[in-house]
């Protein structure tokens, strides 16, 4: 009973119920939003957003692996004081290094996922070392460089050839100039092996991304919380000048912790081209995965762990809401839903000193009629 | 280089930046009182879609019949998307005024909203799977109809006028206005003093929540515009996107340091460079890179790698109001 | 005196009766009565929490009180804000000023009582009226300067301005003295006499009682929030107000056996550094010596280098010449880790910028000096126990109290607490050189007797403890050698047992030098 009644006052309990509350109101929204829109196939709807993941486990377990990357990201450079908008660039850069490596230099997966970290970590390198050495603001860099990355992406896939190898899919036998080759084609060696996961799971291109990522997620967790690294690093985020009084090199570790992160976002690029599921497409937009990385981050409370569970109900939900279409809904209502329940993590603070003072009144009650 | 193509340039530079500028504006005033706005994106496409939905009726009720009923309906809609980004905006500001919380949370929030709201809706009027609303043509006003002679692409006048909306002129009253009333009215005053040092601009008896709810809204009002602005130069139809307008003018407003001014040539700076690359086959000290593809792509780097130039040169100096992001708490001393 | 015999007293002006305030935990004002006279001068005296700023910042309109009522010249008033506060003529120049610092003197006046046609602003007329108040009281100021340009002095005289200019009355002063030379608190003390010659009341918050017994004529004196009692000053003493406002008699010296020096652990030569906010050099110049088993103290008014000294002493900031050596160890161009290796330990000024990282745990901010080291880390990864066995240790030795001890967050703990975990932190290093810059800032007369006897204690331990501060009875009772800075300059040094405090306020202001040899 005892080790009970210390649950209900530990923060991280305290912070689960506020998240799966903000989760439940997000919701009840959603289905206000349905009942408006076409009343007669709401309950459907909303019933098909949230059962259809169930039936195909393995796409979501296989479409949360970018996000959870994207979500350490965001959530380790936000550890660190730091809001890396530039998720994005740092994500396409990781992919592109990957599948340069992968389709031009014809290597083997791990090579290709080693490029993936380098891309990343190149890319988040420099809102870091800009920030450090000129004052010149992380966001501002980190929004310029996202355009700065597509385009280059965009220019060189086309014009890039390496010992013969062309990076687009018409190089290789298909049909589309607009995206890379297929792996398939071009390069089996450099498919993430599926250590038949997809049989398990059912779903043929999961693989060991997942597998890689949740490992990934636990390192971030060890080393914020249990190394020196980690110690210097939450110190620069929490109180710069403290930090520096106390002999840390503020300067170096911004720079490393954005590269850090860079190089998370970049690895989730790589995870997902790699899979040999989907191609680089060359459009003329910024990848949305730095974004869903923030909603995955926030609904975590930026805590590693937290974000593996957090990107997999993301992408649960962003399934379920590709099922809705048959209700006649369209899938962005899923993001209606996911918008509203960040919105309502900053009332987090709010609900969590309610739910607080709830969990301490219905203990106070429990010890009253035990001691009865 | 003829007379047409320097007019080209001019006019679609004037294009881009008015959007760019008053959006920029926007979050400009929402940070010298001491909020971050990080939601202009979304600001931007709410107010656009507000704007879009009511042209379409418009252009079903006859409104593009006669030029000045046309001309009315475009600044109808254009206030009508002031409003929309007034009334989103309160969201942002509930949630980093009264409770206080982390003000990247409450943008994040709204951006992720908007565009999908938009689909929803789009569908919801206009049929499942059909996301554009097509923007009627009557909202241009032609070279000809406003009375220039000659050709376009050609001659000099007519080009320049070659795309003009009435959300230009719009805009650059907005911009006057705004400035004057940051610098010269008590309200401008007054706000200023709560971004830089609330805990002062109480003490002397103002109320700190009300002017940032204030800057805010100025901010929804200014974003709401700017969205139907860039829809209007940007295309035909508006699809639920602004590309990230929203982002760019974040950044022309650090870049242009708080400063109506400074953001308007900022503004003018990126949009310039933007626009030159798009014509560099027409400009001849441009190298044109025959036989490599996608050169497009390698103009379009211009304005971002030399704007990151200019600002490594400039940050030492950059002045964001002292206060910004910092709740207000009227217990804390 | 009671509510009924206060209503027939129309000669206060001003009357709080029974305030009670309080805020999530603490009562601020407990039941207070204070009362003020018409062209009176009353001073408001306590430690500090004692109550006095909550208590004029609800006569002020910031805050509302829970109980109690206010009068105006026998009628009762609600004071909501500070507008309501000024149309009662009512005015206030706060401890830390509160002016827009890019804003020029004449906006941060008018700033709230602006004069406008139609929304725009018209300065014409405020300019004159600034200009006529800034003759009449000799109040010297710019209006066109922007307050991040002007000298503290300065500023307070806009501060004082902005009353002036709101036909204030009634005017509060919350410490008003702290960064005033000596000659700028007597030319302050005249002004004050001037105001209530002419009629206005003052009420000045003040810890300062040699002050209080020159300028004013009554003193409530607060207590943890507490009302203890209103005496005439003429009938009081200094010692009589110590021990009202402390609850028992302070011991005005530290107790401590004279200092023997020995070898030279800290030399400082030609240092130079330069200033951030203008174009001449904090500190010029400026070169002298520690000895071990002594304390020196750089006195100053603030503001005249001796932060700059600090930060460039212990590698926060770079100097532009010069070198310092630590026990013969050129450690000019040495990072901040390094110079803490060496053997310095630094207790910084601002505890809450630089001295602790407020969300980390009280034990985790213990071992901010040390947590690198092989005793605290296996490798890449912290030791958690050898953390909190010394945490556990510091706080035992140094009776840190907290919430729930080692764990508590930094954040929590009061001030007093605050600054003992990091003398604690420092001392414990066993330095060969101590920096102590305004070890007691803001710390009650408990906290401070103890700071001093842990500062003593280290000296007699043989450290050199280098103690930077701007309270002059600190400085007179603690230090063995005193050097005075000013405007970045050694421009005297002294024996306290031989110096008075008015010799040394007029270094301090500039009006004296010694021709320092190099």
């Amino acid at each position: 009973m005892k080790k009970l009644g210390n649950l209900r006052e530990h923060p991280g309990f305290i912070s689960l119920m506020a998240s799966l509350l903000s989760i439940l109101t997000g919701l009840v929204f959603g289905l206000v939003l349905l009942l408006i829109l076409n009343p007669a196939n709401a309950f459907a709807g909303m019933g098909n957003m949230l059962s259809n993941g169930i039936r195909d486990m393995g796409n979501v377990l296989y479409s949360s692996t970018p996000l959870i990357m994207a979500g350490l990201c965001i959530a380790f450079a936000y550890k660190v004081g730091l809001f890396n908008i530039g998720a994005s660039g740092q994500y396409t850069m990781g992919a592109f290094f990957a599948l340069v490596c992968a389709i031009g230099f014809q290597l083997p997966w791990p090579v290709c996922l080693l490029a993936a970290i380098l891309g990343g970590a190149i890319w988040g390198f420099f809102p870091g070392f800009f920030k450090a050495k000129f004052n010149v603001n992380e966001v501002l860099t980190g929004i310029l460089f996202n355009w700065i990355g597509m385009n280059l992406v965009n220019f060189l896939i086309p014009n890039l050839v390496i010992g013969g190898n062309g990076m687009l899919s018409t190089n290789w036998g298909g049909s589309a100039s607009d995206r890379t080759a297929a792996l398939a084609d071009a390069n089996p060696s450099a498919i993430l092996p599926r250590l038949g996961l997809n049989k398990l799971f059912h779903y043929s291109y999961m693989n060991i991304g997942f597998i890689l990522a949740i490992l990934v997620a636990v390192l971030c967790w060890v080393i914020l919380r249990k190394t020196v690294f980690g110690y210097e690093l939450r110190a620069c985020g929490l109180n710069r000048n403290a930090a520096q009084y106390a002999g840390i090199n503020a300067n170096k570790n911004i720079v490393l912790s954005m590269v850090i992160s860079g190089a998370l976002a970049g690895l989730g690029g790589g995870f997902y081209y790699l899979a040999g599921g989907g191609q680089l497409n060359l459009l003329q937009e910024i990848s949305s995965v730095g974004f869903d990385g923030i909603s995955v981050a926030l609904l975590a409370s930026c805590n590693p762990i937290a974000c593996i569970f957090s990107a997999i109900f993301v992408s649960y939900i962003n399934l379920g809401g590709i099922a809705m279409q048959s209700q006649g809904y369209a899938t962005e209502a899923t993001q209606i839903v996911i918008s509203v329940i960040i919105y309502l993590a900053a009332f987090s603070l709010l609900m969590q000193t309610k739910i607080a003072g709830f969990l301490k009144r219905s203990g106070k009650k429990q010890k009253k009629e035990g001691v009865k | 280089m003829n007379a047409g193509t320097w007019a080209s340039i001019i006019n679609l530079t004037i294009c881009f930046a008015i959007p760019l500028m008053l959006v920029a504006l926007g979050g400009m005033y929402s940070e010298r009182s001491g909020v971050i706005n990080l939601a202009l994106e979304g600001i931007m496409i709410m107010g656009a879609l507000v704007a879009c939905l009511l042209l379409r009726m418009m252009d079903q009720a006859g409104w593009g019949d006669s030029a000045g009923k046309a001309q009315l309906g475009v600044l109808l809609a254009a206030l009508a998307a002031g409003a929309a980004g007034v009334i989103f905006s309160l969201l942002l500001a509930f949630a980093a005024i009264n409770l206080k919380a982390d003000q990247t949370i409450g943008g994040t929030a709204l951006n992720i909203f908007a565009p999908a709201f938009c689909v929803v809706i789009a569908w919801a009027i206009q049929g499942q799977g059909i996301t554009d609303i097509a923007i009627p043509s009557w909202t241009r006003l032609t070279p000809e109809a406003m009375g220039f002679a000659g050709k376009v692409n050609q001659d000099f006048l007519p080009t320049l006028f070659k795309k003009f909306y009435m959300t230009t002129p719009l805009a650059i009253l907005l911009f006057l206005i705004a400035w004057i009333v940051l610098y010269y009215t008590r309200f401008g005053l007054r706000l200023r003093a709560c971004g830089e040092h609330p805990q002062a601009a109480d003490s002397v008896g103002i109320n700190v929540y009300k002017m940032r709810y204030a800057g805010v809204m100025i901010s929804g009002f200014l974003g709401g515009v700017g969205g139907l602005a860039y829809v209007l130069v940007a295309g035909t139809s508006f699809s639920a996107t602004v590309g990230g307008y929203g982002f760019l003018a974040l950044a022309v407003m650090i870049f242009g340091n708080w400063r109506p001014w400074q953001i308007f040539g900022c503004a003018v700076f990126f949009a310039l460079f933007k626009v030159a690359g798009t014509f560099y086959n027409l400009i001849p000290f441009l190298p044109s890179f025959s036989g490599v593809q996608k050169v497009s792509n390698i103009y379009n780097l211009l304005p971002y790698i030399v704007t990151m130039i200019v600002l490594i040169f400039t940050s030492k100096k950059s002045r964001a109001p002292k206060a910004e992001g910092i709740p207000y708490d009227k217990g804390q001393r | 005196m009671n509510l009924a015999e206060a209503a027939k007293n129309p000669e206060y002006v001003i009357e709080m009766l029974h305030i009670t305030k309080e805020f999530p935990g603490i009562k601020a004002n407990d039941d207070i009565t204070l009362q003020l006279r018409k062209g009176e001068i009353h001073a408001l005296l306590g430690e500090n929490g004692a109550g006095k700023s909550t208590l004029m910042s609800v006569l002020f309109g910031l805050y509302q009180p829970e109980q109690g009522e206010i009068r105006k010249n026998g009628q009762v008033v609600q004071i909501r804000d500070p507008n309501d506060a000024n149309d009662l003529n009512i005015g206030m120049v706060h401890q830390h000023f509160k002016l827009v610092e890019c804003f020029s003197v004449l906006d941060n006046i008018i700033l709230g009582v602006e004069d406008t046609k139609m929304g725009f602003l018209q300065k014409r007329a405020a300019r004159k009226k600034v200009l006529a108040l800034s003759e009449k009281y000799g109040l010297k100021v710019d209006p066109d300067a922007l307050i991040q340009d002007i000298s503290v002095g300065m500023q307070q005289r806009v501060e004082i301005l902005k009353m002036l200019y709101r036909d204030n009355e009634i005017l509060i002063f919350d410490e008003p003295t702290a960064v005033l030379t000596p000659q700028e608190i007597d030319e302050l003390m005249q002004i004050m006499k001037d105001f209530a010659a002419e009629g206005k009341s003052i009420l000045f918050i003040s810890h300062k009682l040699a002050e209080i017994m020159a300028v004013a004529d009554r003193c409530t004196v607060l207590r943890k929030g507490k009302y203890i009692g209103t005496v005439d000053t003429k009938d009081t003493t200094m010692e009589q107000l110590s021990a009202m406002m402390v609850g028992r008699q302070v011991n005005f010296k530290v107790d401590k056996q004279d200092a023997k020096p020995g070898e030279v652990v800290l030399d400082v030569q030609h240092v130079t550094v330069p200033s951030k906010v203008h174009k001449n050099n904090a500190v010029r110049d400026v070169s002298f010596q520690v000895r071990s088993g002594e304390i020196v103290c750089i006195a100053g008014i603030e503001g005249n280098g001796q932060t700059e000294f600090g930060y460039a002493l212990t590698g926060l900031e770079k100097q532009s010449h010069g070198t310092f050596t630590l026990c013969g160890h050129d450690i000019s161009h040495a990072t901040v880790r390094s110079r803490s290796k060496d053997g310095m330990s630094h207790v910084p000024e601002d505890r809450h910028k630089y001295g602790l990282v407020l969300d980390y745990s009280l034990e985790q901010n213990l071992v901010l000096q040390r947590y690198w080291q092989p005793d605290f880390r296996n490798g890449p990864f912290i030791k958690f126990d050898a953390v909190r066995q010394y945490a556990d240790r510091l706080i035992g030795e140094f009776d840190i109290r907290s919430g729930q001890g080692a764990v508590t967050t930094a954040r929590s703990m009061s001030g007093g607490n605050q600054q003992k975990a990091i003398v604690a932190r420092e001392l414990d290093k066993d330095p060969k050189l101590l920096l102590a810059v305004q070890p007691t800032r803001g710390l009650d007369v408990g906290a401070i007797e103890y700071i001093h006897s842990q500062l003593v204690r280290k000296r007699d331990e043989g450290a050199a403890v280098l103690l930077i501060s701007l309270e002059l009875d600190e400085v007179m009772n603690l230090s063995d050698r005193i050097l005075v800075m000013y405007e970045g300059e050694i421009v005297g040094e002294f024996d306290p047992k031989t110096v008075t405090v008015e010799e040394l306020g007029l270094y301090m202001a500039g009006a004296k030098r010694t021709e320092m040899n190099a």
